[in-house]
């Protein structure tokens, strides 16, 4: 292992490094390093926490939850090629 | 009778019709021109059926087209350049408002989010500027990959962190000024 890769995560690392952690883009050595620094440090344990139920809310608000029917009947006006 | 290609790509196609429109409508801002779009979308794919290799990711390959439709579309109006300084723009920035302006429990920030309207946070993501609101949109909405996203917007993977980090961020500054208008800061520290 290189010297570097000794070096504990600092809360620094954290704010760096959390949105790819959050989308699961990370190493599983960075993975680690991260779970470890977030298993004392509550402060960034507790931000990290808010972040993913952030993340969990703009997906549950901002989608829409039905569309115009009017789209179907467009789509079968399309294959069968009455359309434009 | 439809021959099994139509029936192919309507059956392909079907599934996403509420993602297609959903994104359509954060972009454009209103139901009219988020169905002409997805309308678009629509003919333009299946114009390209042929071009589509079976058993990919047909979504991606979708969401393709309806990005490209929406650029060729708006790309007078996307060209307006968007004041936005993003040189302040800090990671955790909602939180770290929370902390320093209101004094709550844990529980409480989580009922402070809890507390958004839907409209709230539709209009905070469609104040962003389009780039940034469009994969913003495509992975914490729809739930792409970043790989999938570099492919739908044809631009690199090191562009589609940039553009999404910075988004979020800007999101959260949006989402904060919401709060403080409607008045969700009930307890502010005096």
């Amino acid at each position: 292992m290189k010297k570097t890769d000794k070096k504990k995560f600092d809360c620094k690392d954290i704010e760096k490094n959390v949105q790819a952690y959050l989308d699961d883009r990370l190493s599983e050595k960075e993975i680690l390093k991260i779970e470890e620094h977030l298993s004392y440090c509550l402060p960034c344990d507790k931000k990290v926490e808010f972040e993913k139920r952030l993340k969990k809310l703009i997906k549950l608000k901002a989608a829409e939850k039905s569309y115009p029917k009017k789209l179907e009947l467009e789509l079968k006006k399309i294959i069968r090629g009455h359309q434009h | 009778m439809p021959s099994a290609r139509q029936l192919e790509f309507e059956s392909l196609v079907a599934p996403h019709l509420s993602s297609l429109y959903s994104t359509a409508l954060r972009m454009t801002h209103n139901q009219d021109d988020a169905e002409d779009l997805v309308q678009d979308t629509l003919f333009k794919a299946f114009r390209a059926f042929d071009q589509y290799q079976k058993n990919t990711n047909f979504r991606a390959w979708a969401f393709r087209i309806l990005v490209n439709t929406y650029i060729t579309a708006y790309r007078k109006a996307i060209r307006q350049p968007q004041k936005v300084s993003y040189d302040d723009l800090e990671e955790f920035y909602l939180y770290k408002k929370l902390d320093e302006t209101i004094s709550l429990h844990e529980t409480a920030k989580e009922d402070f989010l809890e507390n958004f309207f839907e409209d709230d946070v539709k209009d905070a993501l469609e104040n962003l500027p389009y780039q940034f609101r469009l994969v913003v949109l495509l992975c914490d909405v729809e739930g792409f990959s970043y790989n999938e996203i570099a492919n739908i917007i044809d631009a690199p993977l090191g562009t589609v962190m940039s553009r999404l980090y910075r988004g979020r961020k800007l999101l959260q500054r949006y989402l904060w000024s919401y709060a403080k208008k409607r008045g969700y800061l009930l307890n502010e520290k005096n």
